[in-house]
C-alpha cells in the first residue's frame, strides 16, 4: 500500500518471483543484445563471401582456420564460422520476428479494438474474416504468398503479418469487448468523453496485457516459422544465412557425423524460442484472474 | 438447430467462393495466366491456342466464371513436372498425407489430453511440473529440427528405425495404406511422432488450463460437497466440461497438422501432398499449387463444419433452447 | 449404557477453537481465528457477518473443503455427533460429505454443471453414497425435485441447468443437498444472488424442509433480516471470531456487543427516512464542503412551462447480434428472426428540481436500462429524455450524449474505476475535457473533492486497487460530482457494499444532495434503502412502471398487485416486538 505501487510495478515484482521466468526473461534480453551487436562481436562477417575459404569448410569445433582464430562451434559447408553465422542468423530471426510481430500487433489491435467499439455489422464482418484466417494455418498462408509473390525477406515478413495479425485481432477483440462492457467505460461515456479518448485512454490500455502474451507467443512462432520456411527452401533466399538455412545446409552432413552444422544453430534457435515462450507463459499465468490468490 | 446448420452451410459456401476468388486473383490475375496454364517452353502457336481456349482476352469477371466452372468440373489443368492431370495426381498423394496426419493427431490427443488433465488436476505435483516443462520444450522446438534429431538418433545412431519412405503398403478400398503392415507401421512411427510433438504439447497445455479452471469452479466444489469421489468428479464432470473446447481445438488442429505435414514429409521423404506442394512451389508448377490450395480450403471447411456440428451435439446450451 | 446416555446429550456439532489460516507468500491470513459453538440436532443457526468476517470459511471448514493454501490449524476441533472430523483421511471425510453434512452455495448459476442433465447430476450425487439402479435413481431424482416444489418434476428431470431460472437452479441444488437426508445442511448465502420475491419463497421452503427432514441448518448470511426470519440462534462474526451469539431475538433486540449494535444501527429500515445512519458509532467529524460550482455552468433560466426533467415514452429494445449471414437469411426468409427483448417499454416520468426518485425493481425489470437512458449512456429506441426542455442526447443516427449536467454513479466500484488510472486523473479527466477546471487548478480541485467525500487528499496518486470497496465508491461519487451535475443517476450504488459501509455511503449521498441541491434518480432492488433516501418511488416490472408516487403512500398503501407482492416478500427485522418490549 505504498504510493509507488502501480499496476505495472506490481506486475514486475510478481514476475520476478518466478525464477524460471526471470531467467528466461534475462536470456531473452541477452539474445536480443547479442543479436543486435552481432557485427561488433562476431569473429567474421558471414555475408562477406570474399573472406570465406573453402578449405575451412566443415571443420569441427575448435579448429583454427585461415583467419587465424578459433572456430568455437566449427564451420559450415562454405567455410563460414558457425558462431558468427548463428549470431547473424539470430539477428535475422529477431528482425523478422520483431517487425512482423510489431506490425501484426498494431494492425490486429486496431482491427480488434475498433470492431469491438463499433459493434454491429462491421464487427461481425471483421471478426468473421479474422476467424476464417485463424482457421487457416500460418504455414499455408506463407506458402500462398511465397507462391504468389516469390521468395524474399519482405515477402516473408508480409506473409507472417498476414498470418499473425488475426491472432492479435481476435485477442484484442475479446479483451476490448470485455472492457467495453465494464462500468468504467460506461462511466467515461456518461461524462461524456469523446469516443476516441475512451478507446485510446481507457479501452486500449486495459486490453494490452493479453495482447502482450500473444505478442511473445507470436514472435516466438514467427521465428520458428521463418526457420521452417527457410529450411524448406521457400523462405529467405540462399544468400541470407538464416538459422533455418544453416540447419538445412547441415542436414546432408548430419548423416555423415558432422553434427555441428545442424545442431548448434538448432540449439540457439530453441533457446531463443523457449525463453520467449517461458516469458509469455508466466505473463499469462499472472494475468489469469481465476488463478490469482 | 436447423437454423444453426443452415447458417453454417451458408457460411461454408461463402468461404469456398471467397477462397476461389482469392486463388484466382493470387495465382491467375497477379501472375501472367499463360505461365500458369502452359509450360514455359511451349511454342508460340500453342500459346495462342491456349489464350483462345481459356478466354484470356475476356473481361476479368468472365475469366473468373470460367475458372470457377472448370474447378467445379474437377479440371485443374496438367502438371508441368509430372505431365498428368493435377486432379488425379493430388488424389493419388492424398491417402499418404491423411494417414500420417490422422495418426499424429490421434497420438497427440490420446497422450496429450490425459497428461494435461493430470497436470491441471495436481498443478503443484512434481510430475505435473515435468509435464509442463516438457510441453514448453515441445511447444518451442521447431518441427523440422525435431525431425532431424529423430533421424539422427533412431535412424543413424541406433539404426533401429527407417529414415524415410513409406515402407510396405496394403491396398484397401483401392488405396494404398502403410499402417496395416508391420513394416509400414515402422516407417510411419517416426514421422507421426515428429508431426505429433507440437500438437501434443498444445493439447497438454489446453487440457491443463481447462482442467485447472474447472477444478477451481463452484461446480466442482459443489460436487465435492455432495460427497462425489475425485474419480467421478474427474471422469464425469471435468471430462465432460473440457471435451467441448477440446473438440473445437481437435478440429482446428487437424487442419493445421495437415499443413505442417509438409515439413515432416519433406524430412522423412514421405510421399504425400506436402512434398508435392513444396516441389511445385520450388519448380513453379502452378496448376498443382492452385489445386492444392483449393483442396486444402475444402478440407478446412469440411473440418470446421463437422466441428461445429459436434460442438452443437455436445453442448446442451446449443442443443436445447431455454424453457 | 453410559455411552448411550452420553449420546443423548451430545450436540450434533461441536466446534471448538476452530482456526483456519491461509498461508500465502505475503503472510498468514487468519480467516477463522478461534471460533467455537455447538449445534443441537434439528437446530437452525444463523451465522452473520460482513465480507471477510470468515463466516463462509467457517462453513467450508466444517464440511472439510478448504483449498490450498488454507489449512485448519492444529488444536482446532470439529466434532460431528461426538466424532472428531478434523484430520480425518480424505475418503472418510468424503463419506461424511453429502451424507451427513451437505452444503448449498451462493450462486446457483455456477454450482450446477451446465453440460449434464439434472437427472445425471442427481444420480451422481446418489451414487456417491449408495448403490442404485438407473430406474431407481430416476425415480428418486423426480421425488427429490418434487420435494423442493419444482413443478412437473417428471419432465424437468431431463432439463439442463440453462433451462432453469436462478431460483429453480437453487432449488435443484437444495434437492441435491437434501438427497441423503443429512443431519446438517450448511447454506452459504443461498438467497443472496436471487431476487427478493424468489428469496422469500426459498426461505419459506427451506424452513419447511428443515422441519420435514429434521436436519440442522447453518444459515450463513450478511443479511440480518433473512437470518432473523429463519434461525433459532445467531452468531455474529467479525474478523474471524464470533463476537456475539445467542437466541435470535435476544441478539437482535438486546445486542450486547458494540459491533452488533453498529450493524443494526446501520440498517436504513431502523432509522427515520432521510436521517443519517449509525450516528451513534460517531467517529466522524463532518467532511469539508466540496469546491464551489463554476457559476457560468450553472442554471439555464427556469421555464415554468416545461418539467425540469422529463422522460417521455422511452423504450429500449435489445437484439442479439447474430451476424451478417443470419441477417441475410432473415431477409430472404430462410432464417427465423431473432427475438427482440423489450428491456424498457414506453416509460414516462417527470422530476422536479431537487427530487429524489427511487426506481425499484427485480433483476430484468429494466430499471438499470432506464437509468442508463436517463443518464444518456444508452440511446433510446424510441422516446426522448429532456432536461429543462433540452434533449440529453443529440438525435440522428450517431446519437450521443451532449450534456454534462447528468452524471452517473455505478453499482460496482471495483468495475467502475479504470484500474490503470490514478484516481486523481480519474476525477479530473472529465472536468478537464469539458473545461470545468483549468489544468493548473486540476490538482487542487481533485484534492478538494477527495476531502469532500471523506478521503485523504493525498490519495490522488493512488490506483483503485489500493482502496477498499467503500473508498472506491467514494472516489466514484467524487468523479460524478466533480462534473458539477444537476442530476445524478445512482445505479445500485450500495448494493455490493457491506451494511456498515453502505450506511456511510448513504450518509454521504444524503449530505451531498443537500449541499449541492442535487436531483437524484436512485436505482435499487433494496426497498429499505429506497424508502430511506427517496421522497418519490417508481416500481418497475418487466420494462414498465407499474406504480409511482410518494414513497410513504406506496409503501403503506400499495395499489398494484406486483408492488404488494414485492413489499410482502421483504424480510423484516423483528422491530415491532422491540417497541412493544420497550
Amino acid at each position: 500500500m505504498t504510493n509507488a505501487s502501480s499496476p505495472w510495478r506490481d506486475f514486475f515484482v510478481e514476475f520476478s518471483r518466478n525464477r524460471v521466468a526471470l531467467a528466461a526473461g534475462i536470456v531473452t534480453l541477452l539474445i536480443v543484445v547479442v543479436a543486435l551487436a552481432a557485427p561488433l562481436i562476431a569473429p567474421q562477417d558471414p555475408y562477406d563471401l570474399a573472406r570465406l575459404a573453402l578449405r575451412d569448410a566443415r571443420r569441427a569445433p575448435g579448429f583454427v582456420g585461415s583467419g587465424g582464430y578459433v572456430h568455437l562451434l566449427g564451420t559450415d559447408s562454405q567455410g563460414r564460422d558457425l558462431l558468427s553465422a548463428i549470431l547473424y542468423g539470430l539477428r535475422i530471426s529477431l528482425q523478422i520476428g520483431a517487425i512482423s510481430g510489431a506490425v501484426a500487433f498494431t494492425v490486429g489491435a486496431l482491427v480488434g479494438t475498433s470492431a469491438a467499439y463499433i459493434g454491429g455489422r462491421v464487427e461481425s464482418l471483421l471478426m468473421r474474416i479474422v476467424d476464417l484466417q485463424l482457421s487457416f494455418p500460418a504455414i499455408l498462408l506463407a506458402f500462398v504468398i511465397a507462391a504468389i509473390l516469390g521468395q524474399g525477406r519482405y515477402q516473408l515478413i508480409l506473409a507472417l503479418i498476414f498470418a499473425q495479425y488475426a491472432y492479435f485481432a481476435r485477442t484484442a477483440h475479446g479483451a476490448a469487448s470485455a472492457e467495453r462492457q465494464k462500468d468504467y467505460v460506461e462511466a467515461a461515456l456518461s461524462v461524456p468523453l469523446k469516443a476516441r479518448r475512451v478507446v485510446l485512454r481507457h479501452i486500449l490500455p486495459n486490453s494490452l496485457p493479453p495482447l502482450i502474451v500473444v505478442a511473445t507467443v507470436q514472435v516466438a512462432s514467427a521465428i520458428s516459422l521463418e526457420a521452417t520456411l527457410s529450411f524448406l527452401g521457400v523462405g529467405l533466399p540462399p544468400t541470407e544465412p538464416s538459422l533455418g538455412m544453416l540447419i538445412a545446409n547441415g542436414f546432408q552432413y548430419l548423416l555423415s557425423g558432422r553434427y555441428w552444422i545442424s545442431i548448434y544453430p538448432g540449439i540457439a534457435l530453441i533457446i531463443f524460442i523457449v525463453s520467449l515462450n517461458l516469458v509469455g507463459d508466466q505473463i499469462r499465468d499472472q494475468l489469469n484472474p481465476r488463478l490469482q490468490k | 438447430m436447423f437454423s444453426f446448420i443452415f447458417q453454417r452451410l451458408f457460411q461454408a459456401g461463402l468461404v469456398v467462393i471467397a477462397m476461389s476468388v482469392l486463388v484466382f486473383c493470387g495465382v491467375f490475375a497477379v501472375g501472367n495466366p499463360i505461365d500458369v496454364l502452359i509450360s514455359p517452353d511451349a511454342t508460340q502457336e500453342i500459346r495462342a491456342q491456349v489464350i483462345a481456349r481459356y478466354g484470356l482476352d475476356l473481361p476479368l469477371w468472365q475469366q473468373y466464371l470460367q475458372f470457377a466452372s472448370r474447378l467445379l468440373h474437377g479440371d485443374f489443368g496438367t502438371s508441368f513436372i509430372y505431365g498428368m492431370p493435377v486432379g488425379s495426381l493430388i488424389l493419388s498423394r492424398l491417402p499418404a498425407t491423411l494417414e500420417l496426419t490422422i495418426f499424429a493427431v490421434l497420438l497427440a490427443s490420446c497422450i496429450g489430453i490425459p497428461l494435461g488433465v493430470y497436470a491441471g488436476y495436481k498443478p503443484q505435483s512434481p510430475a505435473a511440473r515435468i509435464i509442463m516443462g516438457a510441453s514448453i520444450l515441445g511447444f518451442s522446438v521447431p518441427t523440422f529440427w525435431f525431425g532431424l534429431m529423430l533421424i539422427m538418433v533412431f535412424a543413424v545412431q541406433c539404426g533401429c528405425m527407417p529414415a524415410g519412405g513409406r515402407g510396405d503398403t496394403v491396398s484397401l478400398f483401392g488405396v494404398e495404406w502403410s499402417f496395416l503392415t508391420a513394416n509400414g507401421m515402422k516407417h510411419l512411427l517416426l514421422p507421426a511422432i515428429n508431426l505429433a510433438l507440437f500438437k501434443l504439447s498444445m493439447m497438454i497445455r489446453l487440457a491443463r488450463a481447462g482442467t485447472r479452471e474447472i477444478m477451481l469452479s463452484d461446480t466442482v466444489k459443489f460436487a465435492r460437497a455432495a460427497g462425489l469421489s475425485e474419480r467421478t468428479i474427474l471422469t464425469r464432470h471435468v471430462m465432460k466440461l473440457i471435451s467441448i473446447p477440446l473438440v473445437t481445438v481437435f478440429g482446428l488442429e487437424f487442419g493445421s497438422t495437415l499443413a505442417f505435414a509438409v515439413v515432416t514429409e519433406t524430412i522423412f521423404s514421405w510421399p504425400g501432398l506436402g512434398k508435392l506442394i513444396i516441389d511445385s512451389i520450388t519448380s513453379l508448377d502452378r496448376p498443382v499449387m492452385v489445386a492444392y490450395l483449393m483442396l486444402v480450403a475444402l478440407l478446412f471447411i469440411i473440418i470446421n463444419l463437422s466441428v461445429d456440428l459436434v460442438y452443437a451435439l455436445l453442448d446442451p446450451r446449443l442443443r436445447k433452447g431455454r424453457a | 449404557m453410559m455411552a448411550k446416555a452420553a449420546e443423548m446429550t451430545t450436540p450434533l456439532l461441536q466446534v471448538s477453537d476452530l482456526k483456519t489460516y491461509f498461508h500465502t507468500s505475503r503472510g498468514v491470513m487468519k480467516a477463522v481465528d478461534g471460533v467455537s459453538f455447538s449445534l443441537a440436532p434439528g437446530e437452525v443457526m444463523g451465522l452473520v457477518g460482513e465480507s471477510g468476517s470468515g463466516k463462509s470459511i467457517t462453513g467450508f471448514s466444517i464440511i472439510g473443503l478448504i483449498d490450498q493454501p488454507g489449512r485448519i490449524e492444529s488444536g482446532s476441533s470439529i466434532r460431528l455427533e461426538g466424532r472428531e472430523i478434523v484430520g480425518l483421511p480424505a475418503d472418510q471425510l468424503r463419506a461424511i460429505r453429502g451424507k451427513t453434512i451437505s452444503m448449498v452455495f451462493q450462486d446457483p448459476m455456477m454450482t450446477l454443471n451446465p453440460v449434464l442433465s439434472i437427472e445425471t447430476q442427481i444420480r451422481l450425487a446418489l451414487e456417491a453414497h449408495e448403490k442404485v439402479s438407473a430406474a431407481e435413481a430416476r425415480k428418486r431424482a423426480i421425488a427429490a425435485l418434487a420435494q423442493v416444489r419444482i413443478p412437473d418434476p417428471e419432465q424437468k428431470v431431463d432439463f439442463y441447468p440453462h433451462q432453469f431460472s436462478g431460483g429453480m437452479r437453487q432449488r435443484v441444488a437444495i434437492a441435491i443437498a437434501l438427497l441423503h437426508k443429512p443431519r446438517l445442511v450448511i447454506a452459504d448465502e443461498p438467497t443472496t444472488a436471487l431476487d427478493v420475491s424468489v428469496q422469500a419463497e426459498i426461505l419459506a421452503e427451506m424452513k419447511e424442509l428443515v422441519k420435514e427432514i429434521g436436519t440442522a441448518l447453518i444459515w450463513i448470511s450478511h443479511d440480518l433480516a433473512t437470518v432473523a426470519s429463519i434461525a433459532d440462534h445467531v452468531a455474529v462474526m467479525k474478523t474471524g471470531r464470533i463476537v456475539e451469539a445467542g437466541p435470535t431475538m435476544d441478539v437482535l433486540l438486546k445486542p450486547q456487543h458494540p459491533y452488533t449494535r453498529g450493524l443494526l444501527d446501520a440498517l436504513p429500515s431502523r432509522s427515520e427516512p432521510g436521517a443519517l445512519l449509525a450516528r451513534n458509532s460517531g467517529d466522524s467529524e463532518p467532511d469539508p464542503a466540496p469546491p464551489p460550482r463554476r457559476e457560468a455552468a450553472a442554471k439555464a433560466p427556469a421555464r415554468a412551462d416545461v418539467p425540469y426533467f422529463a422522460i417521455d415514452g422511452v423504450s429500449k429494445q435489445f437484439r442479439r447480434n447474430t451476424g451478417l449471414v443470419h441477417a441475410l437469411g432473415e431477409k430472404i426468409g430462410l432464417a427465423r428472426p431473432v427475438p427482440v427483448v423489450n428491456a424498457v417499454d414506453k416509460v414516462s416520468l417527470t422530476l422536479s428540481r431537487g427530487d429524489a426518485l427511487g426506481l425499484v425493481g427485480e433483476s430484468g425489470s429494466g430499471k438499470s436500462t432506464l437509468g442508463r437512458m436517463a443518464a444518456g449512456i444508452y440511446v433510446p429506441t424510441a422516446g426522448t429524455v429532456r432536461l429543462q426542455g433540452e434533449q440529453v442526447m443529440s438525435s440522428g443516427r450517431s446519437a450521443r450524449k451532449i450534456t454534462t449536467r447528468i452524471q452517473t454513479i455505478f453499482q460496482d466500484p471495483f468495475a467502475s474505476l479504470d484500474p490503470r488510472m490514478h484516481i486523481g486523473d480519474c476525477i479530473s479527466e472529465g472536468p478537464l475535457a469539458h473545461g470545468l477546471v483549468k489544468r493548473a487548478q486540476a490538482g487542487e480541485y481533485v484534492r478538494q473533492w477527495l476531502a469532500a467525500v471523506g478521503l485523504d487528499p493525498a490519495f490522488a496518486g493512488r490506483y483503485p486497487h489500493q482502496f477498499s470497496g467503500g473508498q472506491r465508491q467514494r472516489v466514484a461519487i467524487a468523479r460524478a460530482l466533480a462534473m458539477q451535475p444537476d442530476i445524478v443517476v445512482c445505479d445500485e450504488p450500495v448494493a455490493s457494499l457491506d451494511v456498515s459501509i453502505q450506511a456511510q455511503i448513504i450518509n454521504l449521498l444524503i449530505r451531498l444532495r443537500q449541499e449541492l441541491n442535487l436531483t437524484l434518480i436512485f436505482i435499487s432492488h433494496d426497498l429499505s434503502v429506497v424508502r430511506h433516501l427517496c421522497d418519490r418511488v417508481a416500481i418497475m416490472y418487466r420494462g414498465r412502471i407499474v406504480e409511482a408516487g410518494e414513497t410513504a403512500d406506496i409503501y403503506d398503501n400499495p395499489k398494484d398487485d406486483y408492488t404488494r407482492r414485492l413489499l410482502a416478500a421483504v424480510p423484516v427485522l423483528p422491530q415491532a416486538a422491540e417497541e412493544a418490549v420497550l
